[in-house]
């Protein structure tokens, strides 16, 4: 059964990967703003299908959603033009590096803004010097 | 070799979006579900993207390249970008947990991504599979596991 959860994780970052690269395409067939809208409206065209297709009822009540909770989107909608422009002129493995280091870079940041120190401050400055490591590799010349 | 470099800054910047993104999501699950929190990112992110086209596209001259037929699968990037929210849930809540799920997600990025280079896969250009790839990906993961296991 473990398995079956681990094959669903791998998979999902085939998925991040898939779609990301196909926008990418499509910003260089036509431009990266372009790429943002149709894969916002056609992801949400797919999720209203699967809301449909769901047994559970839908009910949301947006009065109790504060305004700052929708501001996700709004990035979303930013990070894909960005992603989509550099995506096809790095290549997949590169703009994947770079993306995950600032992720979890900027992760870490917001979780010591957020909730303190670590338990462990030390384990996660030699993993980010790691990552660090990661990406200056890419940079040394052959 | 300056313009690779403010390539790469930008790619650092999508990540740093991403947390920013994820954060918010999660907040906004709070109130909601998972399928019910992509669904109204989903569309409040059409919206956005909508703006942002038609604003990008008053300022810019149209360097519109509109010879070029676009193929269909160009169409369904939102499609596997969806999926991914759907696919989170069911892994963050199983014996995996959040770490463990991210751990993995990062894993089948990264080998997705080189695998999709070496072939050239959906319009890429091909870059070959080395050495250094290899020496990266185990840098990133070990780096990525250690600051979970420092939480």
């Amino acid at each position: 059964m473990l398995l079956f959860f681990v094959m669903i994780a791998l998979g999902n970052g085939l998925c991040i990967i898939l779609s990301r690269t196909i926008n990418g395409r499509l910003a260089q067939v036509s431009n990266a703003f372009y790429a943002s809208l149709v894969n916002h409206v056609i992801g949400f065209i797919f999720l209203c299908i699967i809301i449909l297709l769901s047994p559970t009822t839908f009910v949301i009540d947006l009065t109790n959603i504060p305004l700052i909770a929708l501001l996700g989107g709004v990035i979303g909608a930013f990070f894909v033009v960005i992603n989509s422009y550099v995506l096809p002129l790095l290549g997949a493995t590169l703009t994947t590096i770079l993306a995950i280091s600032g992720q979890v870079i900027s992760s870490v940041v917001t979780d010591i803004i957020q909730h303190g120190l670590p338990n462990n401050i030390y384990l996660q400055i030699l993993g980010i010097i790691l990552i660090l490591g990661a990406i200056g590799l890419r940079y040394i010349k052959k | 070799m300056k313009k690779d470099i403010t390539l790469s800054m930008i790619a650092v910047l999508s990540g740093v979006l991403l947390t920013l993104m994820i954060m918010n999501n999660s907040y906004l699950s709070t109130f909601t579900s998972p399928l019910q929190a992509s669904w109204i990112t989903h569309g409040i992110g059409s919206v956005a993207a909508f703006l942002i086209w038609v604003i990008a596209r008053r300022k810019t001259i149209r360097a519109d390249n509109g010879s070029k037929k676009i193929p269909i699968w160009c169409y369904f990037g939102g499609i596997p970008g969806a999926f991914t929210v759907l696919l989170a849930a069911i892994t963050v809540n199983s014996p995996l947990s959040l770490s463990g799920s991210i751990v993995l997600m990062l894993t089948g990025q990264i080998v997705t991504g080189l695998v999709m280079d070496h072939v050239g896969l959906l319009g890429l250009t091909k870059r070959k599979i080395t050495m250094r790839d290899g020496l990266t990906v185990v840098l990133l993961l070990l780096g990525s596991i250690l600051i979970i296991m420092g939480r």
